[in-house]
């Protein structure tokens, strides 16, 4: 009874009282979602410089480009943003994205449309690639990030990882986030170490390894970053004994002189390698994550990631069984930096430095590096720190499926990022359409 | 004293007066709004992809004509092949679906069975193609429930087997996956058409006539009953295969990438790095367009054909063509789907619990809410924004609908054939096609308005089926309830308002949870209006569809599925109370 009596109080308003109503929901939409604007002239001194940032990057919003595909990765941004709401009362706003480039062509389209102090874009995950485009672009914010407090916990003068991307200087365009290299895991049950089936330790004895067990190792499709990275780490091996000439192409911008030249070696091994692939090679994967689940699902034996800890944070998620063991190869290990970039038309650069400081301080540092939250190992150097702040690293016994201490032997560099794009349109051409 | 009351009517009567009349006029002015609400989006959409598609984009300091765009198109490895690739998933699913359809229906017609089937199915229509193509997934990958259920101690599988589901080459998948998800619909939507009670009650004789003529059953169905059914279903029909031929979170999720289909191409280029390759997507665009306009005018084509073959067959006076071989085949079939259906969602329910499930186990080897409590931990904001989108798009389009059946009625002139036409608009253009540019136009107008944008573009796709499943009972209504409260001078308004809203109760209920189910389940538009920053439960689903976990994905499939289901509860539910209510 009580309920019907509500029809004839309701009817006793008009219609265009309801019309009214709507409008008025959407109006609080759209003032919620729309964004304040702060502009703020910067001054020479860094202390003051700081401090004028930190009051005036206070109380904004932070809309935080990032790839949102691993729930871990998710997770730790999310505590970064609570962390700097109590701090700053900022809001970090992760934006998850499935490609960073995505991203990019959003700032792009921003700059053609003639947006040049409102982007949508306040901070971005960044390296390699994407990098280079928006520097050659210039599409990020200069000489800011070497200002950054915690800039000089990573020992920039000493530690060209933090201040190189892929071989480009940034410039201060970019702060060092965490550092990855390349390493391998396989599953112990599928891979039992006897003579004839031990997971491969160099290049060849993947092809040899995936020759005799055809259908167990696949790589993500390029432009995905692990997928390049694994094209990058063959083309590098591959040259490990090319004569001096031909391997210093590798640090030099992709030309159409040197490309054929220098990526020959590499199709030559891929010819060989993709029929003994998952699905005979003519499927990939769309990315790291699906050959992560494909690891889960064994329909694949051997694996490598970016991020080793992300393999015993996995199997305590449940996400990989308990038989996955990693381990590093031993003609060497692709390595790189990731890094937060802000965009040159950011609405809240101020803010996206005070973020971009945070994530390098070392409780976030410390906090990201563990293997229950993201593993990403740190940029910031030991010797930079305070004991209090080294006790931070310490970790306790290792989970075994995650990788031995000091078990990569050698680091590979990352060629210059032209040859990125060298790579993928010879993919392309060559592999892109399965025939 | 009394001067006092004698003006206060006179002034509340005035009121009254000037009330009413901005009622009707808000009401006849609706349509043309609607029209406008419809068109200018979609055809200022095209018209934005269609410019730079020739060339001409100031953005990027293109302002030349030429066909630039559609010489790149050509240029793209393996561009036939996604043509191929997004017509035949597109056309066979369709022609798959309805096959299904037209059996289950002669085969049950008349029958206990087809409200049983429906019962089954219906639930089917409020999971969103994402969390559909996630549960298909998971059951017909080499490490599936299938491979799971006979291995080992039949195939001897210790690792799962090397397989083609799903990402197949040839778009077994997807095709698997849209029939499965557009047969329920289509189903529906002939159930729906069959339960008019005028042209329903018709068919029922004249298919009870047939059968005693001694026309067994089918093929009264198909003699009597179709051809009167099927002018009826050609929209919903066009709509499917539109979706089907365009759309791009099926073959995200299950369809091949080496090459992709054109849609999930297109979409591939309009974000790539490179702008200039929005070009290039712009003349994919119009190709898509194409595409699926010579599928349509195809299905038309092929309708007229078997019509012209089929017309000495009606009338031929066969009685029997084989029915009880096909009325078997139909019950095995129909079985088959609903236990794949069954299969598919069990699996997603076990992964979203699973602890430790390696292949080939059937069953996880513990359960655990870990990943219900780290999904829900992180689901709070996409929560937010598909529940508060979902509800401003619904109400507003519930309220539109209302107000334009409202005018028809108030006019007593049915809507054109040109506005009936028009509000299917938005289902029957490819959304890849005209959402590029409508999000162009958009950045335009303004950047910072996300939400706005999104709940804008949701409306384009809810508007419709809000009308669509409102417009039957709307006029449907007793015509007599209003007269006679007219005659007991009830203004207009107060006619809306008091006799006819109430009487509407459930329908409108039911187009609310229609039209929330359609915007929780929209991820194109949301990706695009939103640049990205509006993240929903769809959006997320479809980025971990992907991704590291299962269990991830099946927990944001579940919660995909949830939300929809929760609303045609309430809707099927508080009808139910209120009336008992007022029965006492």
């Amino acid at each position: 009874m009580p309920v019907i009596k509500s029809w004839p109080t309701l009817t006793r308003y008009r219609s265009y009282w309801v019309a009214l109503f709507v409008f008025l929901g959407i109006c609080v939409g759209i003032s919620s979602s729309t964004a304040v604007t702060n502009t703020v002239a910067s001054t020479d001194e860094d202390q003051s410089y700081w401090q004028q940032m930190e009051t005036h990057g206070k109380n904004q919003d932070v809309y935080f480009y990032a790839w949102g595909g691993d729930a871990q990765i998710n997770a730790y941004i999310q505590w970064a943003a609570e962390q700097i709401k109590s701090q700053y009362n900022i809001n970090l706003v992760h934006v998850k994205f499935s490609d960073t480039s995505e991203a990019v062509s959003r700032v792009l389209a921003e700059k053609s449309a003639n947006n040049n102090s409102q982007g949508s874009v306040d901070l971005v995950w960044i390296n390699g690639a994407n990098f280079a485009t928006m520097s050659e672009h210039s599409l990020l914010l200069k000489h800011w990030s070497n200002k950054l407090p915690n800039f000089a916990l990573t020992d920039p003068d000493n530690n060209p990882a933090v201040t190189f991307d892929f071989g480009i200087p940034t410039e201060g365009m970019e702060a060092p986030w965490g550092q990855a290299s390349l390493t391998f895991y396989y599953d112990n049950l599928a891979i039992d170490g006897s003579a004839t089936n031990r997971p491969p330790t160099t290049l060849n004895e993947i092809l040899s390894w995936s020759a005799q067990h055809p259908g167990r190792f696949s790589y993500p499709k390029p432009p995905d970053f692990l997928g390049m990275s694994f094209l990058k780490y063959a083309l590098v091996t591959l040259h490990q004994n090319s004569p001096e000439n031909i391997k210093s192409q590798l640090n030099q911008p992709a030309t159409d002189q040197n490309t054929a030249l220098v990526l020959t070696p590499l199709w030559d091994f891929l010819d060989k390698l993709h029929p003994t692939l998952w699905r005979k090679g003519e499927h990939f994967m769309q990315n790291g994550a699906q050959m992560r689940r494909l690891v889960d699902d064994t329909e694949l034996s051997l694996a490598f990631t970016f991020s080793a800890p992300e393999v015993p944070a996995a199997v305590q998620r449940y996400d990989f069984p308990e038989s996955i063991r990693s381990y590093a190869m031993d003609d060497g290990s692709l390595s790189n930096t990731h890094f937060v970039a802000i965009p040159y038309n950011a609405s809240h650069p101020q803010s996206a430095q005070l973020v971009a400081n945070f994530l390098l301080s070392p409780t976030a540092q410390a906090h990201k590096q563990k293997a229950s939250v993201w593993g990403d190992k740190t940029v910031l150097i030991q010797s930079t720190l305070n004991n209090d702040q080294q006790a931070l690293f310490k970790t306790s016994e290792p989970h075994p499926s995650a990788l031995p201490f000091n078990s990569i032997k050698r680091t590979l560099s990352e060629p210059h990022p032209s040859w990125v794009d060298a790579i993928m349109q010879g993919w392309e051409m060559r592999y892109g359409v399965s025939q | 004293m009394s001067a006092l009351s004698k003006d206060k009517t006179a002034s509340s009567a005035r009121a009254a007066h000037h009330k009413t009349d901005r009622f009707t006029r808000l009401v006849k002015y609706s349509p043309r709004f609607l029209l406008a609400l419809l068109i200018l989006p979609v055809l200022g959409g095209l018209l934005s992809v269609l410019l730079p598609a020739f060339g001409w984009a100031p953005a990027l300091e293109q302002t030349t004509i030429g066909l630039q765009g559609f010489k790149a198109l050509w240029q793209t490895p393996g561009i036939t092949q996604m043509a191929t690739l997004s017509v035949a998933t597109g056309l066979i699913s369709t022609l798959l679906a309805f096959l299904m359809t037209l059996m289950i229906l002669a085969a049950f017609f008349n029958s206990l069975w087809l409200n049983r089937i429906e019962r089954l199915l219906s639930p089917i229509l409020v999971i969103p193609h994402a969390a559909a193509a996630i549960a298909v997934g998971f059951l017909i990958a080499p490490s599936g429930m299938f491979s799971r259920l006979v291995s080992p101690w039949l195939t001897g599988w210790e690792l799962a087997p090397h397989g083609i589901f799903p990402h197949d080459p040839y778009g077994i998948s997807i095709i698997l996956g849209l029939t499965l998800k557009e047969l329920p619909f289509l189903l529906l939507m002939a159930l729906g058409v069959l339960a008019q009670p005028e042209l329903g009650k018709k068919l029922r004789q004249q298919h009870k006539v047939a059968l005693n003529l001694g026309y067994r059953p089918m093929t009264a169905f198909f003699k009597v009953v179709l051809p009167n059914l099927y002018p009826l279903l050609r929209l919903p029909i066009f709509a499917v295969l539109a979706y089907a031929s365009a759309s791009v979170e099926m073959p995200l999720i299950l369809g091949p990438n080496t090459p992709p289909t054109l849609a999930v191409a297109i979409m591939n280029w309009f974000n790539d790095v490179d702008l200039n390759l929005r070009i290039k997507a712009s003349a994919g665009a119009v190709l898509q367009l194409a595409l699926t306009g010579s599928l349509l005018a195809l299905w038309l084509a092929c309708e007229k054909t078997i019509k012209t073959l089929c017309s000495d067959l009606l009338t031929n006076g066969q009685r029997d063509y084989g029915g009880d071989f096909w009325h078997k085949v139909i019950i095995v079939l129909t079985t088959l789907v609903i236990g794949f259906i069954l299969l598919a969602l069990m699996g997603l329910v076990m992964w979203s619990v699973a602890g430790f499930w390696r292949f080939p186990a059937a069953l996880p080897e513990q359960l655990v809410l870990l990943h219900f409590q780290s999904a829900l931990m992180q689901m709070g904001s996409p929560l937010f924004n598909t529940l508060t989108i979902g509800l401003v798009t619904t109400i507003f389009a519930v309220v539109l609908t209302l107000l334009c059946l409202e005018s028809e009625q108030l006019t007593a002139k049915p809507l054109s054939r040109f506005t009936s036409l028009i509000i299917y608009l938005p289902l029957l253009v490819p959304s890849i096609a005209f959402l590029f540019g409508l999000v162009w136009l958009q950045q335009l107008i303004n950047n910072q308005t996300a939400f706005f944008n999104v709940a804008f573009t949701h409306l384009l796709f809810v508007l419709p089926y809000v009308f669509l499943s409102l417009s039957s009972s709307y006029r449907r209504l007793d015509p007599r309830f209003s007269n006679v409260a007219a005659s007991l001078g009830a203004t207009p308004c107060k006619v809306f308002l008091q006799v006819k809203l109430p009487q509407l109760f459930a329908p409108i209920l039911i187009a609310a949870a229609l039209g929330l189910a359609i915007s929780f389940g929209q991820y194109l538009p949301t990706l695009l209006a939103g640049g990205g920053r509006i993240a929903t439960i769809t959006t997320e689903a479809v980025t971990l569809a992907n991704g590291a976990s299962r269990r991830t994905s099946a927990v944001y499939a579940i919660m995909q599925i949830a939300l929809p289901l929760i609303g045609f509860i309430l809707a099927w539910v508080l009808p139910k109370c209120f009336f008992k209510s007022a029965r006492r």
